[in-house]
């Protein structure tokens, strides 16, 4: 935790997942109609800083807003399953199905919980697409951004994956860093140590529950 | 201060709020997704060290507690906003010519003046460093140091090592720390402006850190292999574009 923190980020990492939830906000605004993924993320992004501008409890961070706006926009515009899948590995195969389920909801409960409060930096940002990579046409592409309001500008890169609730991102990196490859490291350990059944009791306890 | 005390309400208050609606699960079959890729997949990072690590990880966070977070809340406490910006300015612009050097040793020498502009500008009408004017022309303050040329010279991480005080490092980028160390004018300093300045920074860095350190705490299971992640994540990108800097100058000439 030590320098390194503070030099990996000079907000950097807080003011990714700002930029993440903007642009997940945004789709949650998009029609079913089919739309490129970045030409979506240009326009949303722009909307949803401008709503959360626009809205002062939007801009309290802790607010009962906040949450109700996180759950109602952002959860669903995430693939919680996808993002699971990739932080397990070659674990995944090793939990049973209702194991699986079990880690797909605590697991997006501690994401959920943890970067909800970011929304509220949102006014001072601004979100530029810059391009996209296609890994399978019309499937999976990695839409690149830039944000843009802090000292620095701050790179930010999402995966989406196009199902039959649209596209939904299952991957974030900022300046390259990806949290999931984080928690695969984490989970890994847990379950190499402790089995599934313990990834899933500290998930849980993670979340006070 | 502030900061570190509203995010932890925060995060306390969106816990309890979003605990109740735990995300609604989706039986809907879904097309499968494309396969999972093996490049996601990585090699188990080195840390043959890990019992001694794990040992200076928790020394690191019971000095944090006892000491360390208290100076910095003092600080925040003190401080206008502006002077700590200030203080971090400075000392960013005095990395700078190490990062200038240290691009000019990968064979990077338009990031090097790129680095070097940035110093010329901000000492100059950023008066001394105080203020990132460069920043406000379009020249961001870049990473690079003497861990990172080393790996684009093509020496090898070595194992994952966590540092009293400093935290994260490696083998190569705590040869790279020595370094630095050698060839700071700081180092040579009479002992009281000397330690000063580097409790100064010491101080300036992690109070900017406490936030995301904060984030990391609420969002991780087992912090010490979280961090350990994020930081191998880091180096390794840093080297990476190091090298294909270096590897492109070399193909021109």
């Amino acid at each position: 935790m030590q320098r390194f923190i503070g030099q990996l980020t000079r907000g950097l990492a807080l003011a990714g997942f700002v930029a993440a939830l903007t642009v997940m906000l945004g789709f949650s605004q998009a029609q079913a109609e089919p739309v490129a993924p970045d030409e979506m993320v240009r326009k949303l992004a722009a909307e949803m800083t401008a709503a959360v501008r626009a809205d002062p409890e939007l801009q309290t961070p802790g607010s009962l807003k906040i949450s109700d706006f996180v759950q109602k926009n952002i959860v669903p515009r995430f693939d919680f399953e996808r993002v699971t899948q990739i932080a397990m590995g070659r674990n995944w195969a090793k939990a049973n199905p209702s194991e699986q389920k079990q880690i797909i909801a605590e697991f997006g409960r501690l994401l959920t919980r943890t970067y909800s409060n970011a929304i509220a930096s949102l006014k001072d940002l601004e979100v530029e697409v810059k391009s996209t990579r296609i890994t399978t046409a019309n499937v999976d592409v990695t839409v690149k951004t830039q944000m843009i309001g802090r000292p620095q500008p701050v790179a930010i890169d999402y995966g989406l994956i196009n199902g039959p609730g649209g596209w939904k991102v299952y991957d974030v990196t900022v300046e390259g860093i990806s949290l999931v490859a984080a928690y695969r490291d984490e989970f890994g350990g847990l379950v190499s140590s402790s089995g599934v059944p313990g990834l899933i009791e500290a998930l849980k306890k993670k979340n006070g529950g | 201060m502030k900061r570190l005390a509203l995010s932890v309400l925060l995060l306390a208050a969106l816990g309890s709020g979003l605990a109740i609606a735990a995300p609604t699960k989706k039986v809907k079959a879904i097309a499968p997704p494309p396969p999972i890729s093996e490049e996601q997949e990585p090699a188990p990072p080195n840390d043959v060290l890990e019992p001694l690590n794990r040992a200076t990880f928790a020394l690191n966070d019971g000095i944090d507690i006892a000491i360390v977070n208290p100076l910095v809340a003092v600080w925040n406490g003190i401080m206008p906003s502006f002077v700590r910006a200030g203080v971090g300015n400075f000392f960013n612009n005095l990395d700078d010519v190490y990062v200038g050097i240290n691009h000019m040793l990968q064979g990077n020498p338009s990031a090097a003046g790129a680095d070097f502009q940035r110093v010329a500008v901000n000492t100059t009408v950023g008066i001394g460093g105080l203020f990132d004017v460069g920043a406000k022309m379009g020249l961001h303050k870049v990473d690079g140091d003497f861990g990172q040329t080393l790996g684009a010279w093509g020496l090898p991480t070595g194992p994952y090592l966590i540092l009293p005080l400093i935290g994260p490092s490696t083998f190569r980028e705590t040869t790279g720390r020595f370094a630095r160390i050698a060839t700071d004018p700081r180092t040579y300093l009479d002992p009281v402006p000397s330690y000063s300045l580097m409790a100064l920074e010491y101080l300036q860095t992690r109070a900017d850190g406490k936030v995301n350190e904060g984030l990391i705490a609420a969002s991780s299971l087992d912090r010490y292999v979280f961090v350990r992640n994020l930081y191998l994540q880091k180096r390794a990108l840093m080297v990476k574009a190091a090298r294909e800097k270096t590897s492109s100058a070399a193909s021109l000439n």
